[in-house]
């Protein structure tokens, strides 16, 4: 080893230095001493900031989804159960503050347009598609190559029949007991629902070919589980720690359709809709209670289910927030705040366990939105919604610099018929039947 | 009782065939119905019932069997892209049904919830030829004397002697087509055995059949024209029983003449086992996790009685 830099003492006092001239660089070598970082079983702030960082390397790291979930979710503590459907006042408005949800009125302009190019686009491959039969039209009075604008219509009449019989089916036709006491959505509007939505989506199948993919499930379960917010532990062993606030839905739509491919984004990821509404007050006050359990992300099927994907999700409200009760009670505001409640916070846990299924959470937010569908109705009012998820980073750490906000779209709840009566089905609505079939006729884009 | 649909038959004047019939056969063997492709989406269906649908490690019974049927009739439904008169079905869930009878001089009667019924517009064809039906009047009923054919039959006194199909006038899908037996208790002494669960099929087709036809041609027994047909399929999860009835009589007092036909193919499997954890002897996984022994023609068989009376 050549040039070592001359060393020459020097005497200053009787102190002495040595000097070293600068020569040709010689190698940097590694670091003699460990990284000085903090330790990891102390009792301080700076120990529990590098446990917290362990915890999310180990997250990161994991080799699969379901260990990431297991990770997740490992640590037990009192969490607040949100449930979609409330009774609580004005609960939509918190639901929104605890996700970080926009709530846009009426439909997103896509879908509505979307019924005119799925006209176009139903009317020419329908001449391509020679075995298929023509416009699945209902026998006589319909010409084989309908014009472009008309290929709806011989649709809307064969889904209206089919949907006015399901409804009779239930109601009028099929000899049944009496209900059992407050069991009345048992007993028709859910039977109902399902027939109508099997024959729907069976029938569109041949409109939509992601529906022939599709997986439909009846009565599943939705959980989802995360932090937002923080506060103080108020009593107990822990008492005066800085804790994050903790949230878990668990949910059972009545019926859940679910697919192979996501459903196209709406709006691009970084759009900002509207204000998410800041409430100061405790969550508790809603009224929400907390318990600890465990801690549960589920999409209705678990990771290794191909259909990974939502589509449209259906909810029916039971007998406890019935409209009349409402009525009786003078709080008619709320009834499209129960809707508004369900759609929301079903929608958030669907979308956000969905993301969760492909590796996204708090520390790695999405990198494209996931979109999906929802219908909230009581047997006869059906309320629409549709929800775009953006964002999963809702804990405090992560909210700080997050300027994506999730957004939902939904309508007011409109009545499918007005009554049905000896067989017949009066004042029946095509408005919400044609909403219906376009949530069913909702694709990606290649498809 | 053990001789399950020996007794069914002697109760209901039938005469049974093995196997299902050449018509059913047919639309198995149709090669234009796509059947394999459906095969990678009949195992999803099996898979998500049996491994997928729940949080917990595996679900029940009770749980898998009803996921199990929704699959498999949602596959069949989708169907009617193709199929477009295969919207004119309709399931009705929880029907009742109530049939009454005479044999011999003995009042029987079926009634209760049917399990699950599918409903069409339109009946399915006669399925039998009238050779056939008229070569059972030499087919002997079996007797087990000296046990009494009315052995392990709940007697109850009945007020009025009811033939109700469950549903009321003017309903469009007037023609019960299939019924679903879905044997879905955790417990296995709950569950039927296969031979009582053909012997209950058998019951209840015959139920509907007979209530069917006495709305249609009146009360009066007689030999039937039009031959009403009723299709069963019972499943328990795993093994499937496959039934077709036809009811070409309603003149049951007598022990001779034309009695009446049913085609079953029973104990197919669908799969051999579904293994939910992978299970592990001495480090080395010896049956990995999944659906294995996966059986196609047993989803064929369903789909093709599905798609009985429309192709």
């Amino acid at each position: 080893m050549a040039a070592l830099g001359a060393r020459r003492l020097f005497c200053h006092g009787r102190r002495w230095f040595s000097e070293t001239t600068p020569d040709a660089p010689s190698p940097t070598p590694g670091p003699l001493y460990p990284p000085v970082v903090a330790s990891v079983t102390a009792k301080s702030q700076a120990a529990k900031w590098r446990r917290l960082d362990r915890f999310k390397q180990r997250v990161h790291a994991a080799a699969t989804v379901e260990e990431k979930l297991r990770l997740y979710g490992k640590l037990q503590r009192p969490k607040y159960m949100v449930y979609p459907q409330t009774f609580a006042l004005n609960a939509d408005r918190w639901y929104r503050s605890f996700t970080k949800t926009v709530f846009v009125p009426g439909m997103p302009p896509g879908a509505a347009a979307a019924k005119a190019p799925v006209a176009a686009t139903g009317a020419t491959p329908e001449a391509g598609r020679a075995p298929e039969p023509g416009a699945e039209a209902p026998g006589a009075a319909n010409t084989p190559e309908p014009p472009v604008g008309a290929a709806p219509y011989p649709d809307m009449g064969h889904l209206r029949s089919l949907t006015c019989d399901a409804l009779l089916q239930e109601s009028f036709y099929q000899n049944k007991k009496r209900p059992f006491l407050y069991r009345d959505q048992d007993h028709t509007p859910g039977p109902f629902l399902t027939q109508l939505v099997s024959t729907l989506a069976a029938f569109l199948s041949g409109r939509n070919p992601l529906l022939a993919e599709s997986s439909l499930d009846l009565k599943p379960e939705v959980n989802y589980y995360w932090h937002h917010g923080e506060e103080v532990v108020v009593h107990g062993h822990r008492k005066g720690r800085v804790d994050p606030v903790r949230f878990q839905i668990d949910d059972n739509p009545h019926l859940q359709i679910r697919v192979p491919k996501q459903l196209p984004e709406v709006v691009p990821l970084e759009s900002d809709l509207g204000d998410v509404p800041v409430i100061d007050h405790q969550p508790s006050k809603l009224p929400l209670f907390k318990k600890q359990y465990e801690n549960k992300v589920f999409i209705g099927s678990k990771v290794a289910d191909p259909c990974c994907y939502g589509h449209t999700q259906f909810h029916l409200l039971p007998d406890r927030l019935k409209r009349e009760r409402f009525i009786r009670e003078r709080l008619e505001d709320q009834i499209e705040v129960v809707y508004r409640s369900n759609g929301i916070a079903s929608l958030f846990a669907w979308t956000a366990a969905q993301a969760m299924y492909q590796g996204f959470w708090s520390e790695a937010d999405v990198t494209r939105p996931f979109v999906s569908q929802a219908v909230v109705t009581d047997g006869k009012y059906f309320a629409f919604f549709c929800y775009q998820l953006n964002t999963l980073a809702l804990t405090p750490e992560t909210i700080k610099n997050n300027p994506r906000k999730n957004i939902c779209w939904g309508t007011d709840s409109k009545p499918l018929y007005d009554v049905v009566e000896d067989g017949n089905v009066k004042g029946f609505n095509d408005e919400v039947l044609l909403q219906l079939v376009r949530f069913l006729l909702n694709r990606p884009k290649e498809f | 009782l053990f001789p399950g649909v020996r007794q069914a038959q002697w109760l209901t004047k039938t005469k049974l065939v093995e196997g299902l019939p050449p018509a059913v056969q047919s639309i198995m063997d149709n090669p234009a119905l796509g059947l394999q492709e459906l095969e990678e989406r009949v195992k999803h269906a099996v898979s998500h019932a049996r491994l997928w649908n729940t949080p917990e490690v595996a679900p029940r019974r009770e749980q898998y069997c009803p996921v199990l049927f929704e699959n498999l009739i949602h596959i069949c439904r989708l169907m009617s892209g193709k199929y477009p008169s295969l919207s004119k079905r309709m399931l009705a869930r929880n029907c009742r049904i109530a049939a009454t009878w005479e044999r011999e001089s003995i009042l029987l009667q079926v009634r209760g919830l049917s399990g699950i019924l599918m409903n069409s517009m339109t009946p399915i064809p006669p399925v039998a030829s009238k050779e056939e039906i008229l070569a059972t009047k030499e087919h002997v009923l079996e007797t087990f004397y000296p046990i009494a054919p009315t052995i392990d039959l709940q007697e109850v006194n009945v007020y009025k002697e009811l033939n109700d199909t469950g549903f009321r006038d003017g309903y469009p899908y007037s023609h019960p087509h299939t019924l679903f037996f879905l044997e879905s208790a955790d417990v296995r002494t709950d569950r039927f055995r296969p031979e009582q669960l053909r012997a209950k099929m058998l019951m209840f087709a015959f139920g509907n059949a007979l209530a069917k036809a006495k709305a249609l041609h009146g009360n009066d027994p007689k030999v039937l024209e039009q031959p009403v047909v009723v299709q069963s399929v019972g499943t328990d999860g795993q093994l499937f029983q496959f039934m077709v009835f036809q009811l070409n009589t309603t003149d049951l007092v007598s022990n001779d003449g034309v009695k009446n036909l049913v085609w079953i193919d029973s104990d197919q499997n669908l799969y051999e086992k579904a293994q939910c954890v992978p299970e592990v002897k001495k480090r080395v996984v010896t049956k990995p996790a999944g659906i294995s022994g996966f059986q196609p023609d047993t989803f064929k068989k369903f789909l093709a009685l599905y798609l009985h009376g429309t192709v």
